[in-house]
């Protein structure tokens, strides 16, 4: 047995090859098709998103309101 | 035969050969082995003698390495801005401070916001977690923990509690209750006990289980009434600083990220870690799903913010400029998922276009690093957490 062979490196080097293993058979799919659905995603909540759309005043409660204005 | 020298956390008598002597404490698939070190020479010996050496694990693991390169560079025909440039541009945005919540004594480490869209729990380094009304900056409850550092806090989805953990290694529930009388600290119960400080913290879809991230390098899910280990999630080789559950209902996944520069998606059921990606070039200091769960945001030390995907297997965005020199603290994305939120170093937020990979405005205010940033349930405002003290809420 070679001194310099550590066994914990063993065991550790058995648990990379089982993860290696496990993501290595994992079913990939080409970025044209998720990135697409990413940008569905996107547009179709992008009106439910007063951040980017920006909501009015009155129905933001972080918003102030206008002032009233006594006639 | 030459025996290492290891540190020791445990002793007593060792599974396989029952003599009591200091215990070297592995996992192999999963589950936890208390071998002395005698017997774990052996076992690797044994493992060794099957026709497997060294040489030929390592071999095949720069094979195995080599192939899923391979295989996630055969899925990059486009990249994601050039699909997205049929997409119209961001607007201006009118993003500006609402409300200051001053309060805390020392730098604000966390915060999270309650379903309600409008109390929020934030921690700080003196120790306190207080319970606001974002609304009206009224603090609702006020709590010492007995430590400083609290670094994770997490609201109940009920509102009923919040949890929080920091450098007493622990993760602790508190009920809230109505009665401001009520000394609360009392009630708390300690829930997630880890080896190190934690990082993060989150409920999961219900009151009943608890997620914890810590600089132990794990991460853990716990039954929240008994305080019981449920699942226990190795792999990191370093600090976890940061985790986030994926959105959906059915959803049993989520990703850490740490020290180690990588970002890992496990399963919550198995403990098993099924994606792993190693991009960033420093530490990663928080990891954010993306709304339909399909990718995910990172922000690192190494000044850059990166995106994900999931079904590709791979990154996909960048996000980084020649004159942002800090590092990226937090990142969150707005309800849509088009903006992505991020609190630098240098005291500022800079919010990205995601599809698109530019960065479409810089939010100033802050008088120190900001730590945490999180968008409100109902996607109508963001809070931001500082090393200056103050929570900030924009909208």
């Amino acid at each position: 047995m070679s001194g310099k062979m550590c066994s914990s490196s063993v065991i550790q080097a058995q648990k990379l090859v089982d993860q290696l293993r496990v993501e290595a058979s994992m079913e990939r799919f080409k970025i044209s098709l998720t990135a697409a659905d990413l940008v569905q995603y996107c547009q179709e909540h992008r009106r439910s998103d007063p951040l980017l759309t920006g909501i009015a005043a009155s129905s933001n409660p972080f918003k102030d309101k206008k002032t009233c204005v006594l006639l | 035969m030459c025996d290492q020298t290891f540190v020791a956390a445990t002793f007593g008598p060792c599974d396989n050969c029952t003599t009591a002597s200091p215990l070297m404490n592995i996992y192999i698939k999963n589950e936890a082995i208390n071998y002395c070190s005698f017997c774990v020479e052996v076992m690797a010996c044994q493992g060794l003698q099957k026709g497997e050496s060294l040489a030929n694990l390592k071999r095949e693991c720069e094979s195995l390495k080599k192939k899923l390169e391979e295989e996630r560079g055969k899925l990059n025909d486009v990249e994601l801005h050039q699909v997205a440039e049929k997409v119209e541009v961001v607007g201006a945005l009118s993003i500006k401070t609402r409300r200051v919540l001053k309060g805390h004594g020392n730098k604000v480490l966390c915060m999270d916001w309650c379903k309600d869209k409008r109390r929020l729990v934030s921690s700080s380094q003196d120790g306190k977690v207080i319970v606001w009304d974002g609304f009206t900056l009224n603090k609702e409850h006020g709590m010492t923990m007995p430590t400083t550092w609290v670094m994770a806090c997490a609201y109940a989805p009920s509102g009923c509690a919040v949890a929080c953990g920091g450098l007493d290694n622990k993760c602790s529930v508190i009920p809230l209750s109505l009665d401001s009388n009520e000394n609360l600290a009392a009630k708390k119960k300690t829930v997630a006990m880890h080896t190190n400080y934690i990082s993060g913290c989150t409920f999961t879809n219900s009151d009943m289980q608890l997620l914890s991230s810590s600089g132990d390098g794990t991460c853990a899910l716990w039954d929240v009434e008994s305080g019981q280990l449920l699942q226990s999630f190795h792999g990191h080789t370093a600090d976890v600083l940061s985790l986030d559950l994926a959105p959906s209902e059915t959803g049993n996944t989520f990703v850490s990220g740490g020290c180690d520069k990588k970002a890992n998606v496990w399963d919550m059921r198995s403990g098993q870690n099924i994606q792993s990606f190693e991009c960033h070039e420093s530490d990663i200091n928080c990891v954010k799903y993306y709304p339909s769960g399909d990718a995910f945001a990172s922000a690192s030390d190494d000044a850059t913010c990166r995106f994900f995907d999931l079904r590709a297997d791979r990154e996909v965005a960048v996000f980084q400029k020649d004159s942002i020199i800090f590092g990226a603290s937090t990142v969150d994305f707005s309800l849509s998922g088009r903006l992505l939120f991020a609190g630098y170093n240098d005291y500022t937020m800079n919010v990205w276009d995601v599809l698109k990979g530019n960065r479409v405005s810089i939010l100033f205010g802050h008088e120190n690093r900001i730590s945490r940033v999180r968008v409100s349930p109902d996607g109508t405002a963001l809070c931001s957490a500082s090393w200056d003290n103050t929570l900030r809420i924009w909208a």
